[in-house]
Parts: structure tokens; C-alpha cells; sequence
């Protein structure tokens, strides 16, 4: 009896690791070279523009019959470290999509494969926009493709900019603070009304106004970076900044335009005006979370500069395409990379997933198109980040939002915040790369 | 007794309160599961969804994969509540009616693999799960599991079997049946109570985990509900009434789970009725 | 500690008979040999749970050791060739005046959220105990339910629940006059930020405390509570004489694992934050996230998760020496 117990034991162990073991063996062929090229775009383009995908998988099964496609949709919140393991795991995909500020640090540990040679070989590569040019390059050489980009616009209420007796839209910054003012003097009873919707981490908006004075955020000289938050101009841009929200937004001070998403705050009924991407403007619309009634009260134009005829500077935010090093089918790889930005995709890309693509000489593609204009006129003028490899740090110490989160509520002045800023700007980016 | 009724009354009142504390982020989940979407961010909250509606149902049900995944879940799941009983039984027996060497070091073995943060260990665990060929398998993620569900298993078990008094046992063996069997017959039914509870918290994190399933799973139709339920946010914010629709189904089967099994609990109370 | 009839682990029987039980008959058998046992060997009972945790977490846990001494970047993710610095990544640490704040934080934040869990759940579990039929199984449900809830969508939930547009707590406590609390900034200040933030965590928790020990509770035989209460014992020396005692495997067990997951507590800052948290919201988990992983900084990753063992090692301490000695008396 007790042999039997023993035996039951050892019996039960050896199933368990049996079948642990049996289960491995029967790995799949997913590690098969050359008859299957993995591919990890974000959700955006499942949600977004899923024909575009779609599309590019069947005219590159057409040239490569033997060769089949798998795509991969990510979520933006761990995708980055799911990347990492499978680089460190042998498994990384053939091409990835990257934030085009995630970038910069791959390119530094050289985990992109260098296509500085293969440049030519990618559709409009003589055209591509300049700041998504500027996130793939590093010391002079090309890692990844350009893949679309979003610029911001004003998007306001046409009808409440007529009752409020403002004629046409403000072409200069002073002509939009009085167009503010008179929609606060005719709606600001309203406890929670803002003229312009401005949260007070919203960086990318905010930074427009430093680059539309000429500052920026940091300057490369003699091969080191220098912090420039804190030169004259920059300063000019943030008082500027500061003047219009706190007389123009009553907005949480410590919040994001995505938390609540501003175009669904836009859709309640109390915003004048907010700055936002071309998504959002059909966002404010939608049938499930959005109000459809507002469609022709709806209108956008190009954030006014503060010098006239201009418009502000705007961020283009975007992603690129890449090639790991890891990968064993970069010929197959660059091939999909070429279909799915080619001029044809591209153009399915601005109309149907409404962001502007990656060249500009698809600019006009949607310059008939009230609702998609104003954002690729926006994007005419516009800044980038530091191509530093360790920007991220400095995105990491959020040195941005808390500059702008103090500035608005008010505890720093805007000299002391942005000397603050600027000083650990220059102290992170010349810091010790990882 | 009337005293007694009262304060029974008393309690059972005190038992609604806190039930309604406790269940109300849940009721505000389902709740707004059946709002339309735009008065779900709304000025005036809804504390009850006017019109109700059923398209955040339909249409987390008709997202791509959701049969897929409501499968893989409980696949997984059921292989670690299953799993995770019988080894967990097995060692807790050890660590309750033996003496040996080796133990103090398994129980703080047991307990520091809790305190390794995912984060760091999860490059390694990859790495290491790749050379077993087990990356993008449901049986690495219920492998990985285990490990991180034994620990509490293990110790509540033994806690639950050190309650039990050996004449018991050895009355069992004075009938003639083994050490083991007499674990088996004897003291299994006594831990029922430490058994649902076991099985429930091997259920939840199992069902529930996020981080592990995302990395180790790469094909959209392998993947876990949890992971899944992340796909309902994209840079434009989250889809909040599908999401919440897919949260709710996604909490089910672990209530009837539940259901299904506390009358175990409630097995230890004809032991003698529990006050305390 | 009282050593009640029962002692600190051993139990009475089910009869009241229980008090006399002679000492000899817990004896423990310090081999197999007692009473001609020679049945199972506890190393073989032990043997499959000791294999999966090994064979699974060995390797990673010897290699995030390893990875801690070393330079290990995101280049080396592929090369796998991390550079030796010894304990440079350490000295890094414990120079950082950032992480000692941190590391405080963390501390204090801990205590009190799993002395709020374990004060509420035990008080649950006893309130369990004490329902009828019906509503026992409603409470216990909802508890459940709770502790089934996902927890990014139990976070989201809290979140929107003190949003500063649309939060219903806001505009409920405004409608009970309670305060102004519409367009309140709960994160403005850390302190009512985190006071969210821990209720979110403590109600969260309070399930899996108040079920275990409940269950636990329903251990405890009627006849030595009334026996007490015959006595003259009031309720709470019932509770400390009697019930405790016997709880304290249990709570022991559930008492380290909240450390040790309080401890280590990040998505819930994360996400109230929208995923970008101020420094002063920063825990350890977070403070290893920012400075170490995102950058792909593995091998100072690995060091700070280390540091973060020992000292949860060291927080458990005392419960983990009352878990090993615990069954030594037997």
C-alpha cells in the first residue's frame, strides 16, 4: 500500500512535467525562416485604417506567393517592453511600428537595422515629411520609415464664435485672445465654460507657443546640448501661454487633453474652442460618445502665430515603420515596408484613417476636404523634439509637463520654471547614455 | 430568543451597508456596461442608464476573437485551479505533518518568489520560457502561473490543515488505511473552506493577469480576455461602454465559479457553528 | 500571546473532551518512524510544487541577480553581453537622493494600507460571520465580485469616479452638501491624491482578507466560544483568547502576502495619473519603471528590484520567522 501511495506520487510529478514537456515540443513552425514575415503595427491601424493593412497583405502575398504575413496588433501601454523581451528572446518581429519618439533609443543601442543606403528604394523617400525624416535618423544615417503623422488645429464652434460677434476666423494671436475674451464675456457665466479647452499638461500644444517666438527646447552646440526653456524668446512664448489659458480655460490644471478626451468634453456643449488632431474633430461627432447635432456648428483653423500670416508651429506626433537587427527576412521586410507606404496606401491613410501621411506631396490629397485642411496646413509649419538618445529621460522626469503644470496653476513664476527646466534639460541630455 | 433576533436584525443591517459600499464601483461598471455611450462621461452623472441599451453587449461580443479568448481564459484557468489544488494539497500536507530538513528554506522560498517585481523578472522568465519552446503557448502562461499561485496555496492549506486534530487521523488509521489515505479521506473534506478559498484567488489571478499573458502570447487568437480587454484603448482614448460591457462578461464566470463552490465553505459550519 | 488549550498551532478536537488532551499525543514525529509510519516521504509531497517554482523562476531570479552587478542596456538585449560593473548600479542607487524619498514613501504608504486592509477585512470576516443565511451569501458575493473585478478596470472605475469633469463622487458629495467639490482636483495635492488612491487599493483588497479569514474563521469550534462566553469573557477577549489563535496561520500568511504586494504597487498610481505621475506620487515599482525599464536599463532595473527583495525580506521578517517556527511544536 505504501508503494502504491509512492508510486501515485511520483506518478502525478511525472505527468506534470510530461506534459509541460510534451507541450513543448509541438512548438509551433512560427520560428520557420523565409515562409513567414511577422509584422507589429498598433491597434490605431486595426481600429483606424484596417483596409490599408488589408490591402498591403494581399499585393505582397501577390509578389511573394510563398511568403505569408502575420500582423500583430499592440496596445501602446506595454508594447515596448513585449518588444525588449522578444529582442532578448530571438523572437522580435520583421517590422515594428514605433512611436516616432520611441525611436531615438533604439537607434542608439543599434537594435534598427541601417537603411541609409537602401533610402532611395521607399516610395516619396525625396518627400517625406521632415520631422518623422528627423525621428528615424541618427548621426547622419537612416533607421527606420516614416509612417504618418498627426498636426493640431484649432476646432471650434462656429456658432458660438457668431453669437459672441466674431466675424471670420483670428488670423493673428492677438485677434484669437480678443475672440477668446468676447466668448467668456458671453458664456463664462457658466461655471464650468472655457473659450479655448486647455488642460495644463497639454505639452505638445503648449510648446507651439515657445517655437512660434522663436525659442525652443534645447539647442545642440560644440556637439553638446544646452536646455533653452529659459532664453528670452521662450520665456516671451510661456507668458504668452500662460496669459491665454488662465483667461481663457477653465480646465483641470494637473490634467491631459486625454483624460477626459477634450473632444468629448468639446461635445457637452460648454467648450468654445480646443486644440486638437483631425481625429477629433469627427470624435466630437460620434453617434455612440460624441454629439451628432454639432455637426454644422463644427469648424477648425490653424492655430494663428503670433507674427501675422503665420500659423503656430505645430508638433507633429506619428509613428515610423522599422527593421529589428534580429530580423532573418529584411528583404521581405523592406518589400512590405515599400507596399505599405507606398503613394497608394498613403493616400488610403489620409482619407480613410484621416492622418496626414507621410509625404508631402500628398499635402493636397486632402486640401478639398474642410474637415481634414486646416491639420495638413498646420502641419506646414512644425517642431520636433531634441534628437537626443537620452530624450526619453527627459520625457521620463516629465520635465515638460511639470513646467507647464507650474506655470498655470500658478506656484512657479515663469522665469523660475523654466530656468528650473531648462537646467535639467541640459543636465539629462549630456548625461551618461544607457 | 428576541435579543438574539434583533442583533441578528442588527447585523444583517450592517451586512446591507457594506454591501452597498463595497458593490457600488461595480454597480457604476455594469451600470454604465448598459448607458449609452455619450452619458457615460456626462456633466450630471446617471446613477441608472436612461435609455438602456445593449450595443456596448453586442458590440464587445462581435469584436474580433472574443470567442477565442473567453476559451483561452478558461483553459488557462482551469488547468491552474486544478493543477495548483492537488500540488498545493500535496505540499501543504508536507509542510503540516512532517518535520524534515529543507523546510524552513522552502517556506521562505515560497514566500520571496512573491516579492520578485514582475517587472524586472519578466525579460529573464521570457528568455527562459523561449529556450523551453513554451513562448506564445497557453502552457507557458499556466506554468508561469503556477509558480506565482503555489506560494498561498501552499501556506493557507497548511494553516487550514494544522487546524485539524491528529485523532482524527489516527482514528483513521486504526481502521487500517495509510498515512496518505488518511489524509485524503479525512482531512480533504475538513479544509474544504481553505480549499474555495485557494481555488478562488488561483481563479482570479489567473483569470485576471495582464503583463505575463501580453508578453508570453503573440497570436491574437492565443491570447487572454484580460489582454484583449486592452485592445479597447488606442491612442484615441478608450472605448468606454464596450469596454465596460466586456468587463462585465468578463467578471461572470468567476461568480459562478464562485457560486458553484461555496457551499464548501459553508461545509466547515456543521463542524460546529462559527462565531468568533 | 495566550497559549490557549489548543497551543499556537496544535488544535482540539471537535468534542469538548479537547482540554484534557494529553501533551504526549502531540508529539511530533521528529522521522517517519513514529507509530510505524512508513508511508510518504514529505520530500515527495513536496517535490512538485518545489519543481514547477524552481524550474521556473531559478534561472530568471539567478540571472536578475547576475543581470544586477552588470551594465545591461538595450543592446545588450541582443548581444547578451552585459559589461561586469560590480556594484555600481547599487552605489547608483543609494547616492540617489530621489530614491530614498521614494523609498520612505513606499514604506509608510504600505503600512497603512495593509493595516486598513487587515483591520477591515478582519472586521468583515467577523461581520460574515454573525448574518443570516441569505444575507451572508449576498455580502460574500459582492465581495467576490469585487475581488473578480479586473484591475485596470477597477482603476478606471475609481478614476472616472473622481474625475474633475465628470466624477460622480464629486458631484455626489456636492449634492450632500457636503462640500464644493466639483471641478475638485483630487492629484492637485498629493495627500487627498493619495487618500484615492489607498481606498481604491484597501477596497480592492478588503475581498480576499475577509474571505480567507473567514473562511478560516469557520474553523473555530462553537462550543470553546461559548465556553469562553460562559466564563464571562467578553467579545473581543473571545476573539484574542480563543479565536485568534487559531486564526493566526491564516492571517500571518495573508498579513505578508499584503506587505508584500502593497509593497509593489504601481498600476494603480500609474493609471490615476493617466499614466504620467508627479514625483511626489512616485512608489518603488514606479521610480524602477521610469529610471530603469523604460529606458531599457536592464542591469540597474535588476539592482533596484534586488534592493526592493531585501527589503520586503526584511518587512516580513517577523511573520517569516513565526511561519518557520510555527509546526515545530507539533
Amino acid at each position: 500500500m505504501k508503494r502504491r501511495s509512492i508510486g501515485a506520487l511520483a506518478l502525478a510529478a511525472a505527468l506534470l512535467v510530461t506534459a509541460v514537456a510534451a507541450s513543448a515540443g509541438t512548438s509551433s513552425p512560427d520560428r520557420a525562416a523565409a515562409t513567414k514575415i511577422t509584422v507589429w503595427l498598433q491597434n490605431d491601424a486595426e481600429s483606424g485604417w484596417k483596409e490599408v493593412v488589408t490591402s498591403t497583405n494581399a499585393a505582397f502575398q501577390a509578389r511573394h506567393r510563398d511568403v505569408e504575413v502575420d500582423v500583430q496588433y499592440q496596445s501602446w501601454g506595454d508594447h515596448l517592453t513585449k518588444f525588449d523581451a522578444a529582442l532578448a528572446g530571438g523572437t522580435a518581429p520583421d517590422v515594428i511600428e514605433l512611436g516616432n519618439t520611441e525611436t531615438t533609443r533604439y537607434m542608439a543601442s543599434r537594435l534598427l537595422q541601417d537603411i541609409t543606403t537602401q533610402k532611395g528604394s521607399f516610395p516619396n523617400s525625396k518627400t517625406w515629411l521632415k520631422a518623422l525624416t528627423e525621428s528615424c535618423t541618427y548621426n547622419g544615417r537612416l533607421f527606420c520609415v516614416p509612417y504618418y503623422a498627426g498636426a493640431r488645429a484649432v476646432i471650434y464652434r462656429k456658432d458660438q464664435y457668431r453669437a459672441a460677434g466674431i466675424k471670420g476666423t483670428p488670423k493673428t494671436l492677438a485677434q484669437f485672445q480678443a475672440a477668446g475674451n468676447k466668448l467668456m464675456k458671453r458664456y463664462g457665466k457658466q461655471r464650468n465654460y472655457s473659450a479655448l479647452y486647455f488642460p495644463g499638461r497639454y505639452i505638445w500644444a503648449g510648446m507651439a507657443f515657445v517655437y512660434d517666438y522663436g525659442g525652443s527646447i534645447a539647442v545642440k552646440k560644440n556637439g553638446r546640448w544646452q536646455g533653452n526653456l529659459n532664453s528670452t524668446q521662450s520665456i516671451q512664448g510661456l507668458t504668452k501661454l500662460k496669459q491665454v489659458v488662465s483667461s481663457l480655460s477653465r480646465a483641470n490644471k494637473t490634467g491631459d487633453e486625454a483624460n477626459p478626451q477634450q473632444s468629448l468634453v468639446f461635445s457637452k456643449g460648454r467648450v468654445g474652442s480646443f486644440i486638437g488632431n483631425g481625429w477629433e474633430w469627427p470624435y466630437a461627432l460620434d453617434k455612440k460618445v460624441g454629439n451628432p447635432s454639432l455637426a454644422s456648428k463644427m469648424g477648425a483653423y490653424p492655430m494663428p502665430s503670433h507674427t501675422p500670416g503665420k500659423f503656430m508651429p505645430a508638433f507633429l506626433g506619428g509613428s515610423d515603420v522599422a527593421v529589428p537587427v534580429t530580423s532573418r527576412n529584411k528583404a521581405l521586410a523592406y518589400d512590405w515596408i515599400r507596399i505599405f507606404t507606398s503613394t497608394n496606401s498613403m493616400r488610403q491613410l489620409a482619407t480613410i484613417g484621416k492622418q496626414i501621411p507621410n509625404t508631402t506631396s500628398l499635402a493636397n490629397v486632402n486640401a478639398k476636404n474642410p474637415q481634414l485642411a486646416p491639420f495638413a496646413n498646420a502641419s506646414k509649419y512644425s517642431f520636433f523634439v531634441p534628437t537626443a538618445p537620452n530624450w526619453v529621460k527627459v520625457e521620463n522626469a516629465r520635465v515638460l509637463q511639470v513646467l507647464l503644470q507650474s506655470i498655470i496653476t500658478g506656484r512657479s513664476s515663469v522665469k523660475s520654471a523654466a530656468d528650473r527646466a531648462s537646467s535639467q534639460i541640459t543636465r539629462i541630455l549630456n548625461g551618461p547614455t544607457t | 430568543m428576541s435579543g438574539r433576533r434583533a442583533s441578528r436584525i442588527g447585523w444583517n443591517a450592517l451586512g446591507l451597508l457594506v454591501f452597498l459600499v463595497m458593490i457600488f464601483p461595480v454597480y457604476w461598471m455594469v451600470a454604465t456596461s448598459f448607458k449609452e455611450g455619450r452619458n457615460i462621461l456626462s456633466d450630471t452623472p446617471q446613477f441608472f442608464p436612461n435609455p438602456v441599451t445593449l450595443s456596448n453587449f453586442q458590440d464587445a461580443i462581435s469584436r474580433a476573437y472574443f470567442w477565442d479568448v473567453v476559451r483561452n481564459s478558461l483553459i488557462i484557468v482551469s488547468a491552474v485551479v486544478a493543477v495548483s489544488l492537488v500540488v498545493a494539497f500535496l505540499a501543504a500536507l508536507a509542510l503540516a505533518k512532517f518535520g524534515f530538513y529543507g523546510r524552513g528554506a522552502f517556506i521562505v522560498l515560497i514566500l520571496a518568489v512573491q516579492m520578485v517585481p514582475l517587472n524586472a523578472l519578466i525579460i529573464p522568465l521570457y528568455i527562459q520560457l523561449s529556450r523551453a519552446g513554451l513562448t506564445n503557448h497557453l502552457s507557458g502562461v499556466i506554468v508561469t502561473y503556477l509558480t506565482f499561485v503555489l506560494p498561498f496555496t501552499v501556506w493557507t492549506l497548511r494553516g487550514f490543515m494544522l487546524g485539524i486534530p491528529k485523532d482524527l487521523e489516527e482514528a483513521a488509521m486504526v481502521d487500517g488505511s495509510t498515512r496518505f489515505g488518511a489524509f485524503v479521506r479525512i482531512l480533504l473534506p475538513l479544509i474544504a473552506p481553505g480549499l474555495v478559498a485557494t481555488s478562488i484567488f488561483a481563479f482570479i489571478l489567473a483569470w485576471n493577469e495582464f503583463l505575463i499573458a501580453y508578453v508570453f502570447l503573440n497570436d491574437a487568437d492565443k491570447q487572454t480576455l484580460t489582454v484583449w480587454l486592452a485592445g479597447f484603448t488606442t491612442q484615441r482614448g478608450t472605448d468606454w461602454g464596450p469596454l465596460m460591457a466586456a468587463a462585465t462578461l468578463t467578471a461572470l464566470p468567476v461568480v459562478i465559479f464562485f457560486l458553484l463552490i461555496h457551499r464548501k465553505i459553508t461545509f466547515g459550519l456543521t463542524a460546529g457553528s462559527v462565531r468568533g | 500571546m495566550s497559549q490557549g488549550p489548543g497551543g499556537e498551532t496544535g488544535f482540539p478536537a471537535l468534542t469538548g473532551a479537547a482540554a484534557a488532551e494529553p501533551i504526549a499525543a502531540r508529539r511530533r514525529p521528529r522521522s517517519l518512524g513514529t507509530r510505524g509510519f512508513r508511508a510518504v516521504s514529505p520530500y515527495l509531497l513536496l517535490a512538485p510544487a518545489a519543481i514547477v517554482i524552481v524550474a521556473v523562476l531559478g534561472y530568471p531570479v539567478y540571472l536578475l541577480v547576475r543581470l544586477s552587478f552588470q551594465q545591461f542596456g538595450l543592446a545588450e538585449l541582443v548581444t547578451k553581453k552585459g559589461t561586469w560593473i560590480g556594484l555600481d548600479n547599487y552605489s547608483r542607487i543609494f547616492h540617489d537622493e530621489l530614491f530614498w524619498t521614494v523609498a520612505l514613501r513606499t514604506v509608510v504608504f504600505t503600512a497603512i494600507v495593509v493595516s486598513l486592509t487587515m483591520l477591515f477585512g478582519t472586521l468583515i470576516a467577523l461581520l460574515l460571520a454573525r448574518l443570516g443565511r441569505f444575507m451572508r451569501l449576498l455580502l460574500t458575493t459582492g465581495l467576490v465580485l469585487v475581488w473578480a473585478m479586473p484591475i485596470i478596470v477597477a482603476v478606471n472605475i475609481f478614476r472616472w469616479m473622481v474625475d474633475f469633469e465628470f466624477g460622480v463622487l464629486n458631484w455626489t458629495l456636492t449634492k450632500l452638501h457636503v462640500g464644493d467639490y466639483l471641478n475638485k482636483d483630487w492629484f492637485a495635492d498629493s495627500k487627498t491624491g493619495f487618500a484615492v488612491i489607498i481606498a481604491l487599493i484597501v477596497w480592492g483588497a478588503i475581498p480576499f482578507v475577509a474571505i480567507v479569514i473567514y473562511a478560516g474563521l469557520t474553523q473555530v469550534p462553537a462550543e470553546l466560544v461559548e465556553a469562553a462566553e460562559i466564563d464571562g469573557a467578553r467579545r473581543w477577549q473571545v476573539f484574542r483568547d480563543v479565536t485568534f489563535p487559531i486564526l493566526k496561520p491564516i492571517f500571518v500568511i495573508v498579513a505578508s502576502l499584503s506587505i508584500i504586494w502593497d509593497f509593489q504597487v504601481f498600476i494603480q498610481v500609474w493609471l490615476m495619473r493617466d499614466g504620467e505621475p508627479e514625483e511626489s506620487y512616485w512608489l518603488m515599482s514606479i521610480y524602477s519603471f521610469v529610471e530603469a525599464f523604460r529606458l531599457g536599463e536592464y542591469g540597474f532595473g535588476a539592482s533596484i528590484a534586488v534592493v526592493m527583495v531585501c527589503a520586503m525580506f526584511i518587512a516580513t521578517f517577523f511573520y517569516l520567522r513565526e511561519m518557520i517556527r510555527t509546526g515545530e511544536t507539533r
